[in-house]
Formats: structure tokens, sequence, C-alpha cells
């Protein structure tokens, strides 16, 4: 339901993120993706979400990445950490998995990470809801959970509720 | 058409200029948040420590009339606190000043659909509700505070429902019904934590919706009751009275095996629920989008609500309104979307042959009031923008008292309040 593809290829791009994998602090290395999925998940800070960070995350990655659009009443949302997890854990496979918490910030939102399992990241929503919504998707009418899968080649599929599994093998293509 | 009331507006003024200029105004709105806030996305996981930013406004307000014809406006302010306002009848830009109310250090949801509400009953009672997010996730009381001199005082904060779980009781709506019965409905997971699970998950679909009553306006409450199995679980409910007087309530329900539509029942003992809507939306997911409804002069219902339905093979999604029969049921023939493919959080209101719908049209960081209104009952309706602003505001509000309709609407700079004109 409601799936998009589009395309962000480019050899820029790619060297990018290279250069952004090679430095600590910039973001989390494959490795460290890859024990965040079979360790409980120890996240302990809270990233501003806008629209400028959302263009630079399309463009410049990490990749490939699932973005759960999540709020602290979506009690529909855990579910879809279970399965990304789940996913990521069975096929071996090495992916950023954030949680984006869209109605709350700082402690509000930290407090909430221990229910998304195997989550990478941590982001809260920083501005107008509706404006980073629009900006993210302007069909996206703040269902949630609303996922976004970015591939390694950039391409994103839109799902609004758990991804299927035809949706889940193209993402990890 | 339009009347503007400046309630927050002066003193936001003035402490954006303080702070150096209108562009901090949505920063400065409430007071600092302890968080461990990290960098933005090329952030390092561990995060660099960073001085405590402002959290966004909470600006989602309840607004009703009392009975001498004042309009009130419930809400939070710029630090979080509850506070209650009025403006008289002949003038509702003449606001007077917020009046902060003792909720004993609760912390109160102002967001979206979860907003403090208020309500006034027959004998000189006023009551104001709100959900109190408990520290564990997904979990709420509904608290309540309640006066019986005219809300020139207010009793400190109560819990209105017997259950004491620190589990979900969210999204309430409270109303007066013609006999002066306070009811009060909530969104409940009591049913679903109680049943088994299977695998990890619950075997009960949804949560449900339980309410209760008070015959003396807020001093004593009957049992938890429920209405009905397997709502959805994060929008708001619709209250409205019908023809007989006794409260009606709609619902974003869970119908088998995982169908978002709409559900509809009297508040009374036993009574069957209805299904108002058909959109067909299967999906595991919270629209977060609660419906609107208003009595209509034949003793049916107008309703509004958002869905995501099939046509032509396509999903749609659009906030739809529709005529209801006196059970609930839709008459399928004037099922119509709202024409604003961008609308979203509608309100609906009616006397007689007038009806009144709003919502709010984002685009951007620009967002639109608009109005659809209607003489002759909603078979046609008028479109009209009443306002833009940029940035935050909440949901427009549709505050009724006999003929006489008004929109509120709150941003970050002021609260606007449109009187509606047919």
């Amino acid at each position: 339901m409601n799936c998009v593809s589009d395309a962000h290829d480019g050899p820029t791009r790619r060297r990018l993120l290279a250069a952004a994998l090679a430095l600590p602090g910039l973001c989390v290395s494959n490795q460290a993706l890859a024990q965040h999925h079979h360790a409980p998940a120890a996240i302990k800070t809270v990233a501003d979400f806008d629209t400028a960070v959302w263009t630079r995350l399309l463009r410049e990655g990490p990749r490939p990445a699932a973005y759960v659009f999540t709020t602290t009443y979506c009690s529909t949302c855990p579910a879809v950490f279970e399965l990304l997890h789940d996913t990521l854990r069975t096929t071996k496979a090495r992916a950023e998995l954030a949680a984006v918490v869209m109605d709350a910030q700082g402690e509000r939102a930290l407090v909430h990470a221990h229910h998304y399992r195997g989550v990478t990241r941590l982001y809260a929503f920083n501005g107008f809801e509706p404006e980073i919504r629009h900006a993210v998707d302007p069909k996206w009418r703040n269902i949630t959970p609303y996922v976004v899968l970015l591939d390694r080649q950039g391409r994103t599929q839109r799902v609004i509720g758990p991804p299927g599994a035809a949706q889940l093998k193209t993402w990890l293509a | 058409m339009v009347r503007r009331g400046r309630v927050w507006g002066r003193w936001l003024l003035t402490l954006a200029v303080a702070l150096g200029g209108v562009g901090a105004l949505a920063q400065h709105m409430h007071g600092a948040e302890v968080g461990a806030v990290g960098g933005g996305a090329g952030g390092a996981a561990g995060g660099t420590a960073r001085p405590a930013k402002a959290p966004r406004p909470q600006l989602a307000t309840g607004v009703a009339f009392a009975p001498d014809g004042r309009l009130w406006l419930t809400g939070l302010d710029a630090q979080g606190r509850l506070f209650v306002q009025s403006a008289p009848a002949q003038d509702l830009q003449a606001w007077n000043a917020p009046r902060v109310l003792d909720t004993a250090g609760d912390v109160i949801a102002a967001d979206g659909e979860n907003r403090p509400k208020l309500a006034f009953g027959p004998r000189g009672q006023v009551v104001i509700s709100y959900t109190q997010p408990r520290a564990k996730p997904y979990t709420g009381w509904i608290r309540m505070l309640r006066s019986s001199d005219g809300g020139q005082t207010f009793s400190a904060p109560f819990t209105v429902h017997a259950d004491q779980q620190e589990i979900t009781h969210r999204f309430e709506s409270i109303a007066f019904d013609a006999e002066g019965v306070l009811h009060t409905v909530w969104i409940d997971k009591r049913d679903m934590e109680a049943a088994p699970k299977a695998g990890k998950k619950s075997s009960y679909r949804g949560a449900a919706i339980y309410r209760n009553e008070s015959r003396d306006g807020g001093a004593s409450f009957g049992p938890d009751t429920k209405v009905a199995d397997h709502s959805c679980e994060c929008c708001r409910i619709a209250l409205a009275p019908g023809a007989d007087g006794q409260l009606r309530a709609m619902w974003r329900h869970v119908f088998e095996p995982n169908v978002r539509d709409h559900g509809f029942a009297v508040l009374s003992s036993g009574a069957p629920v209805a299904r108002a809507t058909f959109d067909g939306w299967q999906v595991d997911a919270c629209p977060h989008h609660g419906p609107g409804l208003a009595l209509a002069d034949d003793g049916g219902f107008h309703a509004v609500w958002f869905g995501i339905r099939k046509e032509r093979g396509e999903d749609v999604a659009a906030v739809r309104y529709a005529r209801l029969n006196a059970d609930g049921s839709p008459r399928l023939s004037t099922v119509r979307a709202l024409p604003d493919e961008a609308a979203e959080h509608a309100d609906v209101a009616a006397a007689g042959a007038r009806v009144a719908v709003v919502w709010r049209s984002v685009e951007g960081a620009r967002s639109t009031l608009r109005a659809w209104l209607s003489n002759d009952g909603g078979q046609t309706f008028q479109r009209h923008a009443l306002a833009q602003v940029q940035g935050d505001n909440d949901h427009p509000r549709l505050a009724q008292q006999g003929a006489r309709m008004v929109v509120v609407w709150r941003t970050t700079q002021e609260v606007q309040v449109h009187e509606l004109r047919f």
C-alpha cells in the first residue's frame, strides 16, 4: 500500500558514502550495525530530524537503511521494528534501522527507544510536523508506522504499516 | 466572517523581541526540556552534548461555549501548564487573561488529537479533562478537574476511570447529555492486556472503547463499562447528541479482519455498534485521524472522517463527508470527498439546514484553514479559505451554541476566532 520507488544513483554519492563510513563519529559503521542486530539497543542520544537532514540522508546514506516514522502513542509501530530486526538477523544483512519519532523530543523520545527492537539510530522531528512530513512524502497523511526502505543504490520504497516480504527482499537485494 | 483574538500573541511577541526576533518565536514557546540531544544526521551515535533546546509548542486546545455565551478555551501555555481563558459572547476577541490551573504536576498530552477538553453542565458545572501520559510507554490515565461555580474555581485533578492499571486509557471525549449527565468515553486496553498472546502479539484486535457516567457533574462516577471491543488505538472519539438528547459516539474501529472503518453507538447500556463507514481500509497502522459528528435536523447525522479506499484500483486517501441515518448507518449516496486532497483533521457542526465542515490544509510550512458551508442540510457546499499561517498550528476546532458557530484555530502567535456566516 502506498509504495513508490525512486533512484538516487551516482558515483559522487558513493564516494560521499565511503568517506562518511570512514569517518568515526559521522556514521555508524557496518560492524556496529551488525552488532546492534544481535544485542539490545543501547540508544542514548536523539538526533534532530528535519527536511535538510532527510535530504542529506537520502543523498548520502547510510545504505541500506530503513526509516520507521513513529509516534510515542503508536502501538502498532513496535511490530514493524520486530519485523525489520528479524529480517536483518535472518538474512545476516547489515543495515541502518532508524526510528524517527514525530511527536516528542529529547528524553520523551528516548524513553521509547527500548521498544524499537534492533534500532541503530533515533531521530526526533525538529520543526513543524506536517512540513517535515510533507518533505518526506507529500501524500503521506501522518499514518504510522510509515516506513521508507532505502536500498544500496539509493532507491526508496515507501510503505504504510509493515513492509511485505517482496519489499524486504527488494530492499536488501 | 473573520474575527481574530490575540490571546498569547502579545506576550509571545514581547518574548520574541526580547530574544532577538520573531524567528525565535516557536523555539521559545515552552520551557527547556531536559534531554540528551545529539547532533543531526551527521552526528555521532554516541552524541555530543548540546544545550537542551525548547521542545515543539503543544498547541492542541479544547473550546466550548458556556451557557452564558462566553467562549472558553483550554490548553497548555509556554511552560506546559494547563490554562483556561474566555471571551464574552459579544466580542470574541476580548479574551480575558489566561488563568493557570493547578494540575498537581501532571504531564498533559496536548499534541494533535490528544488535547485538553472542557464541557459545561446545566448547574454551573464545568469540567476539564486531559490525558496524562504515564511513565510506561503507550499508557495514560484520563484526568479531570471540576468546578461547581461556573469555572471560578476548580478542584484538584482526579482520575476518571475506576481501572487504575498503568495501561492505555487515552483519547478521551467528554460531554453532558440533555439530562445533565456527564459522559466520559475513552480508548482502553485492559482487554487487550488480559488477552492471551499469540507469539509476541496479543490475540486481541486493537483496543476497546470504554465509558462511564457522572450524575453530579464529576463529583462521583459510575462504573467503567465497555461500549465496544476492537477499536483503533490512536484516534479521537467524536460525540454528538441525538434527537432524543442521548449522546452518540463515533470512533475508528477495527472490523474483521483488519479494516479500519468507523463504529457508531448510542451511549447507553448494551447499545449495538453500527458500522458508519465502508472505506474498507485494511492496514496494520495508526491513522491518528479521528472522525467528526453532528446531529442533522432530520434526526440523522453529518459525519466527516479520514480513510483510504480503493477507487478504480488505486488507493485514494481523503477526508470524506456523508450523512448517517439515526442508527449510524451511512447513506452511501451522500459519501463524498472534501474538495481538498490535503485536507486533514476535519470537524463538523450543524444547526438546522446549516452545516459547517472545517479543516486544515498543509503544504510545506504553510497551513490554510478552510470551511465548507451548506445551507441545505449538506446537499451542496460552498468552499471558503478563512486564514493562512506559516509554521506550527493546532487543528481547527468548531464550537457551537444554538445557531452560532465559530472556528477556533491556535497558532504559535495567536488564537484566531472565525465566526461562520452562511
